[in-house]
């Protein structure tokens, strides 16, 4: 789509129009340069006015200038080459150049090709033709820069390469150096070149020239191609190798059919097209049109550019946007299913739920309430099993009086006893009584199951912190001897 | 490629503008969309796990309560889940004392409390106090009456203290005549419930 062009063929007899597009081509016509050809011309510009167009010029009136200039880039080449055009060709409307190599020695100059058409009046009825239909003209450029493109097509390789081409009843001799061209020239058809040994003189004559000018050097061996579709040029050939300066080869029409991939058939019948075809999906590399007649193609070419631009951003928009919503709706297929899976899982728990009986207290905790009601039917404050090692020791003890007992659950594997006794007889003989209250305690310590004996009240309290107070009178009553104890008891 | 005059270039640029514009509107909607869809199907996936977690539970506490149902209906019967019975609690105090062939008691009951979180165990556990008063002959008749207590009794309760205090100093008679008052602190312990078959 964005190659899509016409290649104009301009003659100052006709101009030929092919729809070029790649792998695909299309001719379409030839118009005279009369009233009618215009006007035809002009409708098939109209037709296609929104297509780049490439005008190809094969004319007498060319020059071709070779020239070693020095290295310079940007803004001071364009100053170079305009001074030297301007030097070269005078007042010359289209002029061009085109840097071909850069030398290898010295100071590295740069090798131009300056061109320009001497007379181009002939040009200026297409040109108005483009202009007033605002036709976007890419360039303009000489036949022998798209015959160096068929040469290229063609794959020649000798160093020295002469392109003979018979085209629209002239002939038209382009010499290449390294396939780039150096020299070229039209001889047009009121000259007598239909004799074979005319043409081989012509060629001769050119390389004559060649040599002369320093284009061609002189011990260099001419590899001449001959391109006729007519077969006019074949009988030069044997002349030709016949010397042992040239060497000649003729290019048939099916080769170069293949080279430019187009049909046979299509070739045969419009031969014009072949260096048309060549040069057609290829850059202008020497371009004749002055800047003012490229305005329309600059702006062509920058609204292309930005239709592409916003082309490729649609795109990208579009592409990812695609992304993103068929993802979101992947995600929500997905959140629909689970959603669907959390309604069956839901309904499934409703079923196990509905089927519960009635219950006070949540169905986790109904294990809890069962071992909880074990656990505080386990009767801590066992009294009886209490009761027996005390008793045990009070047998053992018959002066000890039991007042009072508090048997007290401490809820941590222990119980608390509190006991309060006498001694039943009392002399006054207050460390007997202590001692025999010591011995009650020792043997109650070594009860099993008692895990501890604390006295809490004695007697008599010796201890230096206390108040102590008594009488000495000889009265004696066992009441004195109270005393309590505590016992820590494993239950 | 020199510049042409931007007039000319008016409807491309526009045109690249207006596809900027709706490539972004676009890509900001549709990033839009898919955020919100992650988002409702994250909410979708923890609404699942919980679904899981709530049939696993589910299945569970059917688990539970085929396991101990029946026991759990025992305990109802018993009194332990639901209001206290103190009516059944001082006839079997009563029984208690007559099958131990003790000679009376007298009895206390305190207002029903919260019993400690530690004996809890996060159930709502309460507790009731009563004070129970009674001669006694000798010293085991107060186990006699305990046993006799648990025995006749269809609550849960602990022994939580008792003194036993000898009423005169004089030495024992062989009569049959109490010579010791019994004081016992026991705790009824009952579980809450607000469920209608407790109530």
């Amino acid at each position: 789509m964005f190659s899509h062009r016409l290649i104009l063929l301009a003659t100052p007899r006709q101009i030929g129009v092919l729809d070029w597009r790649p792998g695909r081509m299309h001719w379409l016509g030839e118009f005279a340069a009369d009233t009618a050809g215009l006007a035809a011309f002009r409708q098939i510009v109209v037709k296609h006015a929104q297509l780049p167009m490439l005008l190809v010029a094969d004319t007498v009136d060319e020059d071709y200038r070779s020239e070693i200039l020095p290295h310079v880039q940007g803004h001071a080449r364009a100053e170079l080459l305009a001074r030297k055009l301007k030097q070269v060709f005078r007042n010359a409307r289209f002029t061009g150049a085109w840097r071909q190599t850069r030398e290898t020695a010295g100071r590295r100059d740069d090798r131009y090709l300056l061109a320009a058409f001497t007379d181009a009046d002939w040009l200026t009825p297409w040109l108005s033709v483009l202009h007033r239909e605002r036709v976007p003209l890419s360039g303009i450029t000489p036949l022998a820069m798209a015959c160096q493109q068929l040469l290229s097509k063609l794959r020649a390789q000798e160093p020295h390469t002469l392109l003979a081409c018979r085209l629209n009843n002239s002939l038209r001799l382009s010499y290449y150096h390294n396939g780039l061209l150096r020299f070229s020239r039209l001889i047009g058809s009121d000259t007598p070149t239909q004799l074979p040994g005319n043409v081989a003189d012509e060629i001769a004559k050119t390389q004559l020239y060649l040599a002369g000018q320093r284009i061609l050097p002189r011990e260099a061996r001419l590899h001449v191609l001959l391109l006729d579709p007519s077969g006019q040029l074949d009988s030069a050939q044997a002349p030709l190798n016949a010397d042992p300066a040239f060497s000649a080869r003729l290019i048939d029409m099916p080769s170069l059919a293949r080279a430019l991939r187009i049909p046979d058939d299509f070739l045969a019948a419009t031969p014009e097209v072949a260096p048309l075809a060549a040069i057609a999906g290829e850059a202008v590399q020497l371009n004749l049109a002055p800047p003012e007649l490229l305005q329309r193609h600059t702006e062509f070419r920058w609204r292309r550019s930005l239709n592409l631009a916003a082309g490729i951003t649609a795109a990208i928009g579009l592409t990812l946007t695609a992304t993103y919503w068929l993802h979101a709706q992947d995600l929500r297929d997905q959140a629909l299913q689970i959603q669907s899976e959390v309604q069956r899982g839901d309904a499934r728990h409703a079923a196990i739920v509905r089927n519960f009986p009635a219950l006070a207290t949540r169905p986790d905790q109904l294990g809890l309430t069962l071992a909880l009601a074990t656990q505080l039917n386990r009767a801590p404050l066992d009294v009886n099993a209490l009761l027996i090692p005390l008793g045990q020791a009070l047998s053992a003890h018959p002066e000890v009086v039991v007042k009072a007992l508090t048997l007290q659950d401490t809820a941590d594997g222990t119980a608390d006893i509190t006991l309060e006794a006498r001694l039943s007889d009392f002399d006054g003989n207050y460390r007997a009584a202590m001692s025999r209250i010591d011995r009650f305690v020792a043997r109650l310590a070594a009860t099993p199951g008692v895990a501890s004996v604390e006295r809490l009240t004695s007697p008599v309290d010796t201890a230096s912190t206390a108040t102590l107070t008594g009488k000495t009178t000889g009265e004696n009553a066992p009441e004195e001897t109270r005393f309590s104890l505590s016992l820590q008891v494993r239950t | 490629m020199t510049r042409p005059p931007l007039a000319s270039l008016k409807t491309s640029m526009l045109l690249l503008l207006a596809a900027v514009l709706m490539a972004a509107a676009g890509i900001f909607w549709s990033h839009q969309q898919d955020t919100e869809a992650r988002a409702a199907l994250q909410a979708q996936q923890t609404a699942l796990h919980a679904a899981h977690a709530r049939q696993e539970q589910g299945r569970t506490e059917a688990r539970l309560i085929a396991q101990h149902i029946d026991a759990y209906h025992a305990l109802i019967a018993r009194g332990f889940v639901g209001e206290e019975n103190r009516l059944a609690w001082i006839e079997a105090v009563h029984l208690a004392n007559r099958d131990a062939r003790l000679y009376g008691l007298t009895y206390t009951l305190s207002p029903r409390t919260v019993a400690p979180a530690t004996l809890a165990g996060g159930l709502p556990l309460k507790q009731t106090r009563m004070v129970v008063k009674m001669p006694l002959l000798v010293e085991t008749d107060l186990p006699r009456f305990l046993d006799a207590l648990r025995a006749r009794t269809p609550g849960v309760f602990r022994v939580s203290r008792c003194r036993l205090a000898r009423i005169t100093d004089t030495p024992p008679q062989p009569v049959n005549r109490p010579e010791l008052d019994a004081e016992c602190e026991l705790l009824w312990f009952t579980v809450a419930a607000d469920g209608k078959e407790a109530k």
